[in-house]
């Protein structure tokens, strides 16, 4: 059996009725910034529950360019979690400002305990991470922001329509940033991302922003950058998104499935569900024992798992400026070494499933038991 | 919009000519299951490299961010002058501010395109690189800019989001200096289905440093040795595009065949074309006039049923976010007078003979020619 870890051919089986959608948008010939993308943008808000949606480029673009709406730049610092994709600390590099990373806890997200002490007199914002389709504990990172006053992006790029307290990811910030990759929960068919906010002056300048900063044709207000939902993409964004309760759904009960086929296997150990969080489930991790050898044997019988990430972003190259070392985020690199995803997604059925838990059973109990 | 006789562009002509192919370039790339940098991206590169003589070609988000992956990826940054022009998109300064350096206007010539004469006016110690804009598709002069970077030893980096198929003694825009950056926005002669854009170099160096940075400076998916941006072109994009470049050669000559009618049929002496000298070989993304009384023109000829567009209004150091720069009305004439005369008129490869004449008929019967 092959389990794949990408659900995209399931989603191409049957796409009548968006080239029904996208041969109108060829023929009207609305390639930028066109009627779609304001549908898609009206209709993310309304799903969400933010005031306004902005569609961008890419989801690290999404994290960029609300920063640079609120200037922040040289001089300035910027706190985030120490186990996230490369895109967040490429976008705080990109306005310039200084990385400062936070370790995170075995919910994958920012370590609340650990943001007040590396808050200095520079630091103008925090950027948690809501990973896996989890979320960050933003009831305290808004009120230490408070106290502090600071902003707060929160890049939900892995957790779009995951909520803390019953209260939506990206609703909590000054804004938040998703992204609609392929592999997201909701994709497009290429790169895309959208900035959510209900605060008007800063979707006034994020709009400037992603459009060369023109106000109108012929007059350009601030130096922007070109960073716009291309309407092809917004049309199958679209069709997507109205699809979002069900695939938020499935994906749930696929998680669930695994959390009951897994809960007795030794060597495995789900990560704590916390009753305060709805989790979506972009990807679905498992603290293993002997993670490397159990990786090995789930590709050998064709179950596509990943990690995510085995790196720590600290030790990468790129952050060797920042000067952290070996044992600087101790829980992010433990999680390097202890965690693997498994395929989770909307159409993975429970055969496959049943497959991916009985191999992993059999990895325990044979091989290393 | 209210129904032209003579619309700016023809959407509807163009769908029937390759909207069904356009599909199918979509349903390609679904069949075979990836979205994200796959083959087809490398293969229409490679068909790039072929078409423009460049030793390598870069594909990338868009226009704009291949210009400031040019400079970044060339070292222009901080404390740096780039000696531009007044005439263009907006993003030539754009993507100059964003890296960081400061952007020094040299005035243009009859030609639209900036003048070398000027340029060495403008030549300080801080000045680093000189950024040229092939404007509307004609090469600007660039045996002598080469020269002029070569005695003061500075880069040169081409703005050819324009020049797509333009020519300047037999030599590909794009391929002169350190690198070029093309655009293949819906309204070039390459056009994608949305944005897209693509660097060509023949520096290696740059070529290696610019595929890592536009894909978060990752080498593989798991070590990331610099800090990057998403700035990838789409593979639906791609797709399009290889085919569209098999028929860009055929669209080039009918713009060409269609310049060469309005310049035989438009005989008022108050409209001044540009000629082409006979090393150009202009690539006409736009057909630009500079007209006496322009306003005046441009009503009588929407009157008519013409619709027409100003390709700018506004010389970019009078924009309200360049005034930092410092530049004044006055200080570049022949740019500030160009914005009160050009006036671009209908132009692309479905226009037919009949129609061009219309369109010169009703520009001489304005001026009573």
């Amino acid at each position: 059996m092959r389990i794949r870890y990408s659900p995209l051919a399931q989603q191409f089986a049957d796409v009548d009725i968006v080239f029904d959608e996208l041969r109108d948008l060829i023929k009207s010939g609305d390639f930028t910034l066109g009627k779609p993308v304001q549908e898609f943008e009206q209709l993310f808000g309304t799903t969400v529950g933010v005031k306004h949606a902005v569609g961008v480029g890419s989801g690290t673009d999404a994290i960029k360019i609300p920063m640079r709406a609120m200037e922040i730049g040289p001089g300035d610092e910027v706190i985030t979690a120490a186990n996230t994709f490369y895109a967040t600390v490429g976008a705080i590099n990109e306005v310039g400002a200084k990385i400062v990373l936070v370790d995170c806890d075995d919910n994958f997200c920012i370590d609340v305990d650990k943001i007040e002490q590396a808050i200095t007199s520079h630091t103008k914002a925090i950027i948690p991470v809501h990973l896996t389709g989890d979320a960050a504990e933003m009831p305290t990172i808004m009120k230490i922001a408070g106290r502090h006053k600071l902003r707060v992006i929160e890049d939900g790029c892995q957790s779009l329509m995951g909520d803390y307290n019953g209260k939506r990811v990206g609703t909590w910030g000054d804004a938040a940033a998703f992204s609609m990759h392929p592999l997201k929960i909701i994709n497009v068919w290429g790169d895309a991302g959208i900035i959510v906010t209900n605060d008007d002056e800063i979707n006034r300048r994020v709009r400037l922003l992603r459009n060369h900063g023109l106000r109108n044709r012929d007059e350009m207000e601030i130096f922007g950058y070109n960073s716009r939902l291309d309407s092809t993409q917004a049309v199958v964004g679209k069709w997507i998104l109205r699809q979002i309760y069900s695939i938020v759904e499935g994906r749930q009960a696929a998680a669930a499935y695994y959390d009951q086929g897994f809960r007795d296997i030794p060597g495995v150990r789900i990560p704590l569900r916390r009753p305060a969080t709805k989790q979506v489930f972009l990807l679905y991790i498992l603290f293993v024992e002997n993670r490397d050898a159990l990786l090995r044997y789930c590709l050998e019988h064709g179950i596509e798992a990943k990690v995510h990430y085995p790196i720590p972003l600290h030790l990468q190259d790129a952050l060797k400026p920042l000067g952290y070392t070996v044992g600087a985020f101790p829980v992010t690199e433990r999680h390097c070494q202890e965690t693997i995803s498994l395929p989770v997604d909307q159409h993975l059925s429970r055969a496959e499933q049943d497959y991916v838990i009985e191999t992993v059973r059999q990895f325990y109990n044979g091989k290393c038991s | 919009m209210t129904d032209f006789k003579v619309p700016f562009v023809d959407l509807q002509q163009r769908f029937v000519e390759e909207g069904e192919e356009l599909l199918a370039c979509v349903e390609r790339v679904l069949a075979k299951g990836h979205l994200v940098m796959t083959q087809e991206v490398s293969e229409f590169e490679q068909q790039v490299v072929e078409y423009t003589g460049a030793k390598y070609c870069v594909s990338c988000g868009n226009g704009t961010d291949g210009l400031m992956l040019a400079l970044w990826a060339l070292g222009v940054g901080k404390g740096d002058e780039v000696v531009t022009t007044p005439i263009s998109f907006v993003a030539s300064t754009g993507a100059i501010v964003h890296v960081g350096a400061t952007p020094i206007y040299a005035d243009v010539r009859a030609d639209q395109n900036i003048d070398p004469a000027e340029i060495e006016k403008k030549i300080t110690p801080r000045t680093k690189a000189i950024l040229p804009v092939h404007w509307g598709g004609r090469i600007a002069d660039m045996d002598a800019i080469m020269d002029i970077a070569k005695r003061h030893k500075l880069l040169v980096i081409e703005d050819s989001a324009q020049s797509m198929g333009a020519y300047y003694h037999g030599k590909h825009g794009g391929t002169f200096g350190g690198a070029g950056a093309i655009s293949a926005h819906p309204l070039k002669n390459l056009n994608a289905l949305g944005d897209g854009g693509m660097l060509l170099t023949n520096d290696e160096e740059v070529a290696r440093k610019v595929r890592l940075y536009r894909n978060h400076g990752l080498q593989d998916r798991d070590t990331c040795v610099m800090y990057g941006v998403n700035s990838r072109l789409d593979v639906l994009n791609a797709e399009v595009l290889k085919f569209r470049l098999t028929r860009l050669d055929s669209v080039l000559s009918r713009r060409r065949r269609n310049v060469s009618i309005y310049q035989d049929k438009i005989r008022a002496k108050q409209v001044y074309i540009p000629p082409v000298r006979p090393h150009e070989q202009h690539a006409y993304v736009m057909f630009i006039v500079q007209a006496e009384n322009r306003d005046m023109l441009k009503a009588h000829l929407e009157k008519c049923g013409v619709q027409t567009l100003v390709y700018y209004g506004t010389p970019l150091h009078l924009h309200p976010a360049a005034q930092r720069l410092g530049f004044r009305r006055g200080d570049l004439p022949v740019a500030e007078q160009q914005a009160d005369r050009v006036l671009a008129l209908p132009h692309h490869q479905h226009l037919t003979p009949e129609r061009i004449t219309f369109v010169a008929n009703a520009v001489n019967e304005f001026y009573g020619a």
